[in-house]
């Protein structure tokens, strides 16, 4: 790859960590999701500065060229990020469930339950 | 002395507006020692204004949950109102209310866990359905009897008898709508599941929770969560011992 090419691929890196890191100061992105995207681009960061690396991996994963060994990985990356949200998704979604379920018994509890009896009296 | 039972009949129902009247009536006169327990599963028709002036006891989802979560929020109900049985119904008015107590006698002599109220167990004909439901209640029928070890010939009728023994097993997991999934769960760990003829009627109002959509979906939802269910079933037995 061109230096040219390098200079860009860090400086899109650093943004998206930059990003990430607001986002996770400014409670918009859970620290857990956080720590998934900062290990990634740094992954990907040292991969870019050290091109001994990206031939090391595409030797491991057995593709014949750098380029699609980088596909590969990406894929890889964004079919478990798919699961993981979904997941979260369905776990969130339980939750509410069970907030929606309580609250519906609870309400329906209080109406059952008697009345302390009012008075004007005050004390 | 015979100690008097607790019985909770309960009724999911999700935009029941036109028939949800005539059925808590007809459970009222047919079942007058029972209470009542309509879940409204977050409808946005008229079904909970109708409640209301029925004075009928009431406990309603914010938003739409889903069959399976109505019949869970009646079960923790009943669980921590210490009901002895519950006795789930459709709110469509397909089921008759007054063949109820048949199906209640026959659950306290025979001691089942849960008692189908079942429209093919005499008759094991399911020429009368339209053709997408007998593929689909032939595959399910098949299906728990190969994993569950029992032939349930009606795995997705809605009226059931449900002893406390179970409350809490039907509450521990997810099911979709406490067909053959939860028949099998039940079976896997144990339970007796049994089934006890009834009739029918057609749908008078509204549309069925099966939508064209959900015709192709709800049997492959079901078949993975079956047999994740005997999964499941296998792990809390082995927790259990």
């Amino acid at each position: 790859m061109t230096t040219q090419g390098i200079i860009v691929l860090i400086a899109v890196g650093l943004t998206l960590l930059v990003w990430i890191l607001d986002l996770v100061r400014r409670d918009r992105l859970y620290v857990g999701y956080g720590i998934i995207f900062l290990f990634t681009i740094l992954a990907a960061l040292l991969v870019l500065v050290v091109p001994a690396l990206l031939g090391g991996i595409t030797r491991l994963v057995g593709a014949l060229f750098p380029a699609s060994a980088l596909t590969l990985l990406a894929l890889c990356f964004i079919v478990f990020m798919l699961v993981y949200v979904l997941a979260q998704i369905t776990v969130v979604s339980n939750r509410l469930a069970i907030v929606v379920q309580e609250l519906a018994i609870r309400h329906t509890e209080a109406s059952l339950a008697p009345h302390p009896p009012q008075t004007n009296r005050r004390d | 002395m015979e100690t008097k039972l607790r019985v909770l009949v309960a009724i999911p129902a999700y935009n029941e507006a036109a028939s949800i009247a005539t059925v808590v009536e007809r459970v009222r006169e047919s079942l007058p020692d029972f209470d009542l327990l309509v879940v409204n599963d977050g409808s946005r028709d008229a079904t909970e204004r109708i409640l209301t002036q029925l004075a009928v006891q009431t406990t309603t989802h914010l938003c739409n949950l889903g069959y399976g979560r109505a019949i869970q929020t009646a079960l923790t109900y009943a669980m921590r109102c210490n009901y002895d049985v519950l006795i789930t119904l459709d709110a469509d008015g397909q089921h008759y209310p007054e063949q109820v107590k048949a199906l209640y006698n026959e659950n306290l002599g025979a001691g089942w866990d849960v008692l189908i109220g079942s429209r093919y167990v005499e008759s094991h004909d399911y020429s009368r359905s339209p053709l997408g439901r007998r593929i689909g209640m032939r595959l399910f029928s098949w299906l728990v009897r190969t994993v569950g070890r029992q032939h349930i010939y009606d795995t997705t009728s809605g009226l059931k008898i449900i002893r406390r023994s179970v409350f809490e097993p039907l509450t521990r997991w997810h099911f979709i709508d406490f067909h053959a999934e939860a028949i099998v769960y039940l079976l896997r760990l144990g339970y007796r599941v049994g089934e006890y003829p009834i009739t029918v009627a057609e749908r008078a109002h509204g549309t069925s929770m099966y939508s064209l959509l959900s015709h192709v979906t709800y049997p492959l939802k079901t078949l993975l969560i079956l047999l994740i269910a005997v999964v499941q079933a296998e792990l809390t037995r082995r927790s259990q011992r």
